[in-house]
């Protein structure tokens, strides 16, 4: 039975919000699943508050990875780095609009695990 | 072939048999008398001719004497060398004949030149005729004549070593490198999994290269002798990258898949604006049908089918050929 993904799945990975790289992000990290090669790189801008002020992704990632990189994007817009931090996965899911099979789950999250393992990085 | 005065051996003139042998005590001669010679060969003995088994044809082969006085064309072999290393191409040309035979030039493709062939007007005639050849990568002797004089001179073209590069660290792929090294290809690896992408698994692979694969790509040379192969089989890497060379000279691309998994790929990529005459260049399914369906059987095929693009090849049995030419 082919997968029923919703039209906003479809529509982000056609059509990606703020896909590329940024100049010099304060933040950045690649992240990739060891098995399937889904491989995302998140860059992100800071302001001195720790506020994020630009956000780009890019990488080769399959429909749902790349469709949560993109919707995961916009989610985090001006948002804090702490926020970003505790944002609970369930957020990033329901906005995807599709019930994401267990088989899926690291390809959906790959995408916010590369952003907090980023942030991590910078906050140390 | 070299032959060395201690009486080795390095390569071979032709496939084998009486003929070598007979280059062999030549180039024995022209050591021993240091003075280049042409010499003219019938392909097959007498017995052979006699019984009809000989190939039948005559070759022509120039022999001349390299020493550490006469490093000249050590020089100019090392300066093509460090050309092609570059990714450039260039001919070494020798003539053949007359009072300058044994004399060379090196052209490479940027126009730069060492060496000549003895006179200004007969290096200008040949750099101009051996330019075409050099893109079309064969070499050939040219026979020139100018109000002057005439000279004979054997235009020796040397190009980049053909690239596999191939984009998914798989199985087929440990296989397609260890077939493609013998062929004579330079083999590129590339996966965005560092897990499959090991040394351990292409122990003979030229590059191996892990991280977001289609930018990788991007970052490599793409030229005529260039073969894309696609073998994750796996859109996100197959669709970026397709993208990418289609718009390059690269002069194979072919993509592991079925036939409908292909047409799905290539509506993708026409929705997204790709002409109808880019997609024609996408070979997909992968390979020549050569009936087989093992791993190793798929990587033959896959590599028959570089190959054969390469030299514009039939793609039909030699024997089969042979009966339509009746």
């Amino acid at each position: 039975m082919l997968p029923q993904y919703s039209a906003t799945i479809f529509e982000h990975f056609r059509h990606p919000h703020n896909y590329g790289a940024l100049p010099a992000p304060e933040v950045a990290y690649e992240a990739v699943h060891p098995l399937c090669g889904d491989r995302i790189r998140m860059e992100l801008n800071v302001s001195a508050d720790q506020t994020i002020t630009a956000v780009r992704f890019r990488g080769d990632s399959c429909i749902i990875s790349r469709a949560a990189a993109s919707i995961l994007t916009e989610l985090i817009q001006g948002r804090t780095l702490q926020e970003v931090t505790t944002l609970p996965q369930e957020v990033l899911l329901t906005a995807l609009r599709t019930t994401i099979r267990p088989a899926r789950m690291k390809c959906a999250l790959l995408p916010l695990h590369a952003l907090q393992a980023g942030i991590a990085a910078y906050l140390v | 072939m070299w032959v060395g005065e201690g009486g080795d051996v390095l390569g071979a003139v032709t496939i084998g048999g009486c003929v070598d042998a007979y280059v062999i005590e030549q180039a024995e001669a022209v050591l021993a008398d240091q003075v280049p010679r042409l010499i003219a060969l019938p392909l097959g003995d007498e017995d052979a001719w006699e019984l009809g088994l000989s190939c039948a044809g005559t070759i022509e082969v120039f022999i001349e004497p390299c020493s550490a006085e006469n490093s000249q064309p050590f020089d100019l072999y090392t300066a093509l060398k460090s050309h092609l290393d570059k990714g450039g191409s260039g001919a070494l040309l020798t003539c053949l004949d007359g009072p300058s035979m044994g004399a060379k030039l090196l052209l490479l493709d940027d126009g730069t030149t060492l060496g000549s062939l003895g006179d200004p007007a007969l290096d200008q005639e040949v750099c101009q005729a051996a330019l075409s050849h050099m893109e079309q990568g064969l070499s050939r002797t040219l026979s020139l004549a100018l109000p002057h004089m005439t000279a004979q001179v054997f235009v020796e073209v040397h190009t980049p070593p053909a690239t596999l590069m191939i984009v998914g660290a798989s199985h087929v792929a440990m296989l397609l490198v260890q077939l493609a090294r013998p062929v004579g290809f330079h083999t590129i690896v590339i996966d965005s999994r560092p897990r499959f992408a090991t040394p351990e698994r292409f122990p003979a692979t030229d590059t191996l290269l892990v991280g977001i694969p289609s930018e990788i790509v991007k970052t490599l040379p793409l030229s005529s002798a260039t073969a894309v192969i696609l073998v994750a089989h796996d859109y996100k890497y197959d669709l970026p990258i397709l993208r990418h060379v289609l718009s390059s000279p690269v002069g194979y691309i072919g993509v592991l898949g079925s036939r409908r998994r292909g047409e799905g790929l290539l509506k993708f990529l026409r929705e997204d604006g790709v002409p109808e005459e880019a997609l024609r260049r996408v070979r997909v399914p992968i390979g020549l049908d050569l009936g087989g369906r093992s791993a190793p059987e798929i990587a033959l095929a896959i590599l028959a089918e570089v190959v054969s693009a390469r030299y514009g090849g039939s793609n039909l049995p030699l024997s089969q050929q042979r009966q339509d030419r009746g």
